[in-house]
């Protein structure tokens, strides 16, 4: 999740959260296939248009579903490898950074550029 | 570090660790394994058909050269495996639409060179295999 979260970042995680968040919002989730507990940028939200495959066509997301996304694009492993992503592998959403030591402290930002399509 | 500076750290630190999960090393492929392997399937191929006596020794150099050849060409379809499931993504296939079938043939062709003692196969495969190098060095451009 470079450059938005480094290896070793402290983040606090809200559980509480049943829902996707806002496109762009880090969410902690189980990995499909793996069961590895992953951070990716919500990218897409239930009832969103998102692009599968080679042919370009659009598909929109059903109920539930999220289309997750890594900041670092070339090499992350993430819906493109995947898929859609069910409600249930939603752990919650990652919001605060509170260390380790030198790293900036504060609420993560949310990616603008998948604010609006 | 004090001591408290250490012991407000190991409480403050978090005990769950998620991952953002690329390829570890992030990101780092590279076809020359596979390419590697192929030549040593056609070498090996190469010293099978060279050996002539029956000594122990010859037989012994056999069974060397062929549980060598088995083990690279097996080699061959897992590097050549990992990059294609791990490392392409779709937009590589819009531009090479047939990468798909290539490897198909060229994991088969390893297949083959398994079975058999095969200059000729032996050639196809490191044909196959650079020219999944070259579709894949092409989209690092």
């Amino acid at each position: 999740m470079r450059p938005g979260i480094e290896p070793g970042d402290w983040l606090l995680v809200d559980p509480t959260t049943r829902r996707w968040p806002r496109r762009g919002s880090i969410v902690l989730v189980r990995e499909p296939g793996s069961d590895t507990l992953v951070l990716k940028r919500v990218a897409g939200r239930p009832g969103d248009p998102v692009r599968l495959g080679l042919d370009a066509e659009t598909h929109r997301l059903g109920p539930g579903e999220a289309w997750l996304l890594g900041d670092a694009r070339d090499v992350s492993i993430d819906s493109r490898r995947y898929g859609p992503v069910a409600l249930d592998r939603l752990v919650g959403r990652a919001w605060f950074r509170y260390g380790p030591a030198g790293r900036p402290i504060g609420p993560l930002v949310r990616a603008s550029g998948l604010t609006r399509r | 570090m004090s001591r408290v500076t250490e012991r407000l750290t190991c409480l403050l630190a978090p005990t769950t660790v998620a991952h953002a999960h690329c390829d570890i090393p992030c990101g780092i492929y590279d076809p020359a394994g596979a390419v590697l392997a192929a030549q040593t399937v056609a070498k090996m191929v190469d010293l099978i058909g060279a050996i002539e006596g029956d000594s122990v020794a010859d037989r012994n150099k056999f069974a060397r050269c062929v549980a060598v050849k088995e083990q690279h060409a097996e080699l061959v379809k897992h590097e050549v495996q990992v990059i294609w499931s791990d490392y392409f993504k779709p937009e590589h296939l819009t531009a090479n639409p047939d990468l798909h079938t290539k490897v198909w043939n060229l994991l088969k062709l390893a297949g083959k060179n398994k079975q058999n003692v095969d200059a000729d196969a032996a050639a196809q495969l490191q044909a196959a295999v650079k020219e999944f190098a070259d579709i894949f060095w092409s989209t690092k451009k």
